[in-house]
């Protein structure tokens, strides 16, 4: 009787382990190739990247080991303006790595405190039963859907000296619109991407306002409460998880914004991302170690940055989501 | 709005919601009347652009309707090409990117085994954590595989199973019950049976948002096949050149329009029918993200 119990246990445990192995043999056929794929373009690139920002490549294609050669020189043109400098109208040089800088804070700056606030604003009126709402919300989502080139093209054109139309009613008031002086160049892409950028937001808001239960706004009216008060003191730690991750997004365009200013194509728009773009685009080969060493040493001062901004930020209202 | 609606609102939200819906209908023709204006200015003949000096000339409606315009691109520039470029970019990164997505989605989100929960913090690490500067050693990784300017290799690119689209389909999978599959293991069903017979067709619903929305931003993508593919441009990378192009040609701003206007028609069709699926979708994959 008891030999008979071991061997049934025998045969379930061997069956058990034979359907374990087909799980298993399932499990690794379905992720095979995204883990390849993912370690081969992911954790591989990045590596080789480390590797490339301590390299040096010469013009024949021979690489060597350059210590901290390449970190140095993106520090010096980010400090030195003889290495290579923006003037400003009144003579000013900014040394060009800075003017970079600058810009890449300022499309992080646009997105967070004036895209974000503008965005804000417009999700709380547009679910105020404001007429034709779901219109405006199928308009404000086209620019995400229309390709990028379409769209800087359709704003451009708007600039354009002879048909445009921001060209014309800005020059009525005697506004000449420059498209060849730093900061003027990046300011219009500074606009162009508000005015692109603007209507992802408020989608992203305005679901989340319409999660808010509609009673918390009617009792706090009914205990008095103005409609600033509602805003601040209600939807805002309401909506707050969707909040940070439009402040995230934001400070992520600081690393990652490239493609706006590329197709601008205006003098002294580069970003940090673009600036390596454009080298990688131009084939400038013997370059690379120096954009990777550039990206690396922005990545690893902003990447905790944008981290720890998100932890903090996340612990305010913590305790609400919708 | 209901007249309950309107006593609800005081004074000043009436005038609020007035003036944002002022700003709203502004910023509304902001975004259509470019392209309504390049609409027009598209059927406009080359020459007729070119003779035109005032700035009421560039706004009234074309003297005569030129069609020839979208012809003239389609047959003398290479745009049929760009757009047998485009097409099979996205329709085989659209069904590769999401085919794998859902793999790893399913397979993490229903499976224990070891280093589960290692993969998805690295794929969630990937997606969180900004790192820039790695395209110089992607184009070298690239060449090092001889899959520069190649379509296999940008559909290599497109074909990574780690992003919002795994999110997506992961909380999908999530939120369907096992008892299903246990059915179906009853009838004798494998792993694979479940997957491709029980548990795709219940996600269906997400599996078509992800592809919509993988299919407007592959269609629209520039970076990739212009760094990547650059022997055949894609309509997205070639509208920037022959932008260059016909501006260069003494101003045919009406050829640039035309072009415009083609590339950008099937997403509009897209969106056009499926606005609901894209949007809310976009705004689930945005709060996850």
């Amino acid at each position: 009787m008891e030999e008979n119990l071991t061997l049934d246990s025998k045969v379930k445990k061997k069956k058990m382990t034979k359907r374990r192995k087909k799980e298993l043999i399932f499990i690794v056929v379905l992720l095979a190739y995204p883990l390849a794929q993912f370690l081969l373009t992911w954790i591989f690139v990045n590596s080789y990247s480390l590797i490339l920002a301590f390299q040096r490549i010469s013009l024949e294609g021979t690489a060597t080991f350059a210590w901290f050669d390449n970190f140095e020189y993106v520090i010096k043109r980010l400090v030195n303006p003889e290495l290579g400098a923006v003037v400003l109208k009144n003579g000013t040089k900014i040394p060009y790595n800075l003017m970079i800088l600058i810009n890449s804070l300022g499309f992080g700056a646009i997105t967070i405190f004036i895209s974000l606030p503008l965005a804000l604003i417009a999700s709380y009126f547009l679910n105020k039963k404001m007429p034709l709402a779901n219109v405006f919300r199928f308009i404000f989502f086209l620019p995400n859907i229309i390709s990028i080139v379409a769209l800087v093209y359709a704003f451009k054109m708007q600039l354009d000296s002879n048909a445009g139309l921001i060209y014309h009613f800005l020059a009525s008031f005697g506004v000449n619109i420059n498209d060849s002086i730093w900061p003027n160049t990046t300011l219009i892409v500074f606009v162009y991407c508000i005015w692109a950028g603007i209507g992802y937001n408020v989608l992203l808001l305005s679901g989340a306002i319409g999660r808010v239960p509609q009673e918390l706004f009617e009792s706090a009216q009914m205990d008095g409460a103005g409609n600033f008060t509602q805003f601040t003191k209600i939807m805002i730690p309401m909506i707050w998880p969707t909040i940070v991750t439009l402040i995230v997004l934001g400070l992520t365009n600081i690393l990652t914004l490239y493609l706006q200013p590329v197709l601008f194509g205006y003098d002294y728009t580069e970003t940090i991302a673009g600036s390596i773009f454009e080298g990688v685009s131009s084939g400038l080969e013997n370059q690379y170690p120096r954009f990777a060493a550039f990206g690396l040493l922005f990545s690893f001062v902003f990447a905790p940055m944008i981290l720890w901004v998100r932890k903090v930020v996340s612990k305010k209202y913590s305790d609400t989501e919708c | 709005m209901t007249k309950r609606d309107s006593k609800r609102q005081t004074p000043l939200m009436k005038v609020g919601v007035t003036i944002a819906f002022i700003i709203f209908a502004l910023y509304s023709l902001s975004l259509l009347f470019p392209f309504v204006w390049m609409l027009l200015n598209s059927f406009r003949s080359v020459g007729e652009w070119q003779e035109s000096i005032n700035f009421s000339d560039f706004w009234g409606l074309p003297e005569i309707w030129d069609f020839s315009n979208y012809t003239t691109i389609l047959k003398e520039h290479n745009v049929l090409e760009m757009i047998f470029y485009s097409v099979i970019l996205t329709v085989f990164g659209t069904i590769i990117n999401v085919f794998f997505s859902a793999c790893a989605a399913y397979v993490l989100a229903k499976y224990e085994f070891p280093c589960r929960k290692l993969i998805y913090a690295m794929a969630i690490f990937a997606m969180v954590v900004p790192v820039v500067g790695t395209l110089p050693a992607q184009v070298k990784f690239m060449e090092f595989l001889h899959l520069d300017d190649t379509v296999i290799g940008v559909l290599f690119l497109y074909s990574g199973a780690f992003g919002f689209n795994f999110i997506l389909l992961y909380s999908a999978f999530s939120s369907i019950s096992w008892s299903y599959a246990e059915a179906a293991q009853m009838d004798g069903g494998g792993h694979f049976t479940i997957f491709f017979k029980v548990m795709l067709p219940m996600c269906k619903g997400p599996i078509i948002s992800c592809c919509i929305l993988q299919a407007i931003a592959l269609w629209n993508d520039y970076s990739t096949p212009f760094l990547f593919l650059n022997s055949h441009p894609t309509l997205a990378v070639g509208l920037q050149a022959l932008q260059s192009e016909f501006i260069g040609q003494g101003g045919k701003y009406p050829l640039v329009f035309a072009s415009m206007i083609i590339s950008i028609t099937p997403v509009i069709i897209l969106y056009a029918l499926f606005q609901k699926k894209i949007i809310s979708n976009t705004v689930a994959g945005g709060l996850k993200g």
